[in-house]
């Protein structure tokens, strides 16, 4: 491995994210306007559930955030696909850039993006939306780093499995929406039917969820996100590890059609 | 001269379809070797194993007396590529994209800059450096995506169907740049299905026909080797038998014999036909299609032609798998 290639590769992929910033301005702007959409009707359900100052923003900041946190599944695999498209993928493996070095150089990108993308809209979710976070922001930014790279092994995981860019569309956009889905962020988990309570701690978002509200609501810290943190590492690891496995470097991947 | 590329009995299969059957090619420092053959012939697989990015099924890679098969990542570094495709990130600058792919080559900040100069002035792209790549035209594009290659002075250069779709001063400034890097001291493995390509290169030359190398040396040496001088007879209507000159057909109006006097072949013919029949006479000097002919009995345009259909028909031609 070496830190220069992938540092180079990371470079890159910055510039070429940067050559269009509508996707970063959209990806964080979104958000925004859903939370301000959404608020009210959050706010109604955490005061039925005895969180009687609660405006909504309680809820429907840190959701938002893991819902379109979640469609970073398929941005992780677009940057393969589009390098086959380009002719770009074979010249990269033809440099002395090891396998790692590729993986780190367009990965670690795609998890910045999405921790700029949650941490700012936690931030601007005081201001704007009068959101008060009243245990730590410490535990909040690690939440969200460790959540950022779960759900980009995922889109490796997605990667690696799908050779046409249709097939990472399908499973990036719908896959990225069950995710949110099911880990509570479009709902709350409470209000949904017993199955997909039943299933829902099997989803990282779940956990990504829990440890927000913890902080948000009930004052936590970092002692009290040890659980989901762990949970979110060990999805992590799982998707690493089965992406690893499953990643051919010399498969052709379709980037249209 | 040692061999920078050593190649033995390289064999690989797509399934049930072999791409490689055996390869035996050496190529020395200095040197160029264009590596001809029809579409489908083999060439990008050879190309890509030599690279490192297929792998084989069995044989020897040597690049610089390394094992390019088993260490295939400490030997890309002396490899420079340009694969058949044309492969540039089109978002970003020309002067981005060389950087790039100097930098994961090994070369240091100041290297880079001073190498980003050197291969655009060579490729007249310098007044393009600044410019977005997508934004280029074919050639342009085309010259920038083979500059890439030349970025690190690779010990072995290896450029598959370089210029394909490329305008003449693109293919000019190409086959110079090839040429003083072959001066420099660097083996060169140039993959062309242009016969007629091959006589501008200062190049000895493979021919690669069905996974094979069937023919390895200078063009001369080929020609005098393998091929004869023939006489292409036209007539205005039905072509009459001459089987018994030896001449065979190459359509429904013209019959070509193979002989190494074609003044004393053509009056014996000549005194054969009926008056007024024939519409013309060629002399066909040897060549390389004349050597591809009479090492493999098949015509190389036809083969190509139709390497180039199955590849149109098929959506990817074996090779390029």
């Amino acid at each position: 491995m070496s830190p220069r290639a992938s540092w180079a590769i990371m470079r890159h992929e910055f510039r070429v994210l940067l050559s269009d910033p509508s996707t970063v301005i959209f990806v964080v702007l979104m958000p925004l306007l859903m939370v301000a959409i959404m608020k009210e009707l959050f706010a109604t359900a955490l005061r039925d559930q005895g969180y009687a100052s609660a405006n909504g923003s309680e809820f429907a900041v840190p959701a938002m955030a893991v819902a379109f946190s979640a469609f970073s599944v398929g941005y992780a695999g677009f940057t393969f696909f589009r390098d086959h498209g380009w002719g770009t993928w074979d010249r990269l493996r033809a440099t002395s850039a090891s396998s790692v070095d590729i993986m780190l150089g367009k990965v670690v990108p795609n998890v910045a993006v999405t921790v700029l993308q949650l941490v700012l809209l936690f931030a601007l979710g005081g201001p704007l939306f009068g959101l008060e976070v009243t245990g730590s922001w410490f535990a909040i930014v690690l939440l969200i780093v460790v959540l950022a790279l779960a759900l980009s092994a995922f889109g490796m995981l997605v990667t690696s499995v799908t050779s046409t860019m249709n097939q990472l569309n399908a499973v990036g956009s719908v896959g990225g929406m069950a995710l949110a889905l099911l880990g509570g962020a479009w709902v709350p988990v409470e209000t949904m039917p017993g199955w997909a309570q039943a299933i829902a701690p099997g989803i990282p978002t779940y956990w990504a969820m829990e440890g927000f509200s913890d902080i948000i609501l009930e004052g936590g810290g970092m002692a009290s996100i040890l659980t989901p943190v762990a949970v979110l590492v060990g999805f992590g690891v799982l998707f690493t590890g089965l992406a690893a496995w499953r990643f051919r470097f010399e498969d052709t991947k379709v980037y249209f059609g | 001269m040692g061999a920078v590329l050593h190649v033995a009995g390289l064999w690989k299969s797509y399934e049930a379809q072999e791409a490689l059957r055996g390869v035996d090619l050496d190529v020395a420092r200095g040197e160029v070797v264009a590596l001809l053959g029809p579409n489908g012939a083999g060439k990008t697989t050879l190309v890509s194993i030599v690279a490192g990015l297929r792998k084989a099924d069995s044989g020897l890679v040597e690049v610089d007396g390394i094992d390019a098969l088993a260490r295939s990542r400490e030997v890309r570094r002396h490899i420079g590529i340009a694969p058949q495709e044309t492969g540039i990130y089109p978002v970003v600058s020309v002067r981005q994209n060389l950087a790039l792919f100097g930098e994961l080559n090994g070369l240091g900040r100041r290297d880079v800059r001073r190498r980003v100069e050197e291969v655009a002035e060579a490729l007249d792209i310098t007044d393009l450096l600044n410019r977005q790549a997508g934004k280029l035209s074919g050639g342009q594009k085309r010259r920038v995506h083979t500059a890439i290659a030349f970025m690190h002075r690779p010990r072995l250069l290896l450029l598959d169907e370089a210029t394909t779709g490329a305008d003449v001063e693109t293919r000019k400034h190409i086959l110079e740049l090839v040429q003083r890097l072959a001066e420099d001291g660097s083996a060169v493995l140039y993959s062309t299905h242009y016969l007629a390509e091959v006589s501008s290169l200062p190049a000895t030359v493979a021919i690669l026909d069905k996974g094979r190398v069937i023919a390895r040396g200078k063009t001369q040496e080929l020609v005098s080797a393998h091929a004869t001088t023939a006489v292409d007879l036209t007539f205005h209507g039905e072509v009459p038998d001459l089987r018994h000159h030896g001449a065979s057909r190459l359509g429904s109006h013209q019959v070509r014999l193979i002989t190494p006097d074609p003044a004393t072949a053509l009056l014996d013919v000549l005194a054969d036909l009926p008056s007024g029949s024939l519409s013309s006479i060629d002399i066909v000097r040897p060549d390389l299609e004349a050597v591809y002919l009479a090492l493999t009995g098949r015509r190389y345009d036809e083969v190509d032609a139709a390497g180039v259909r199955k590849a149109q028909g098929d959506g990817a031609d074996v090779a390029a798998r």
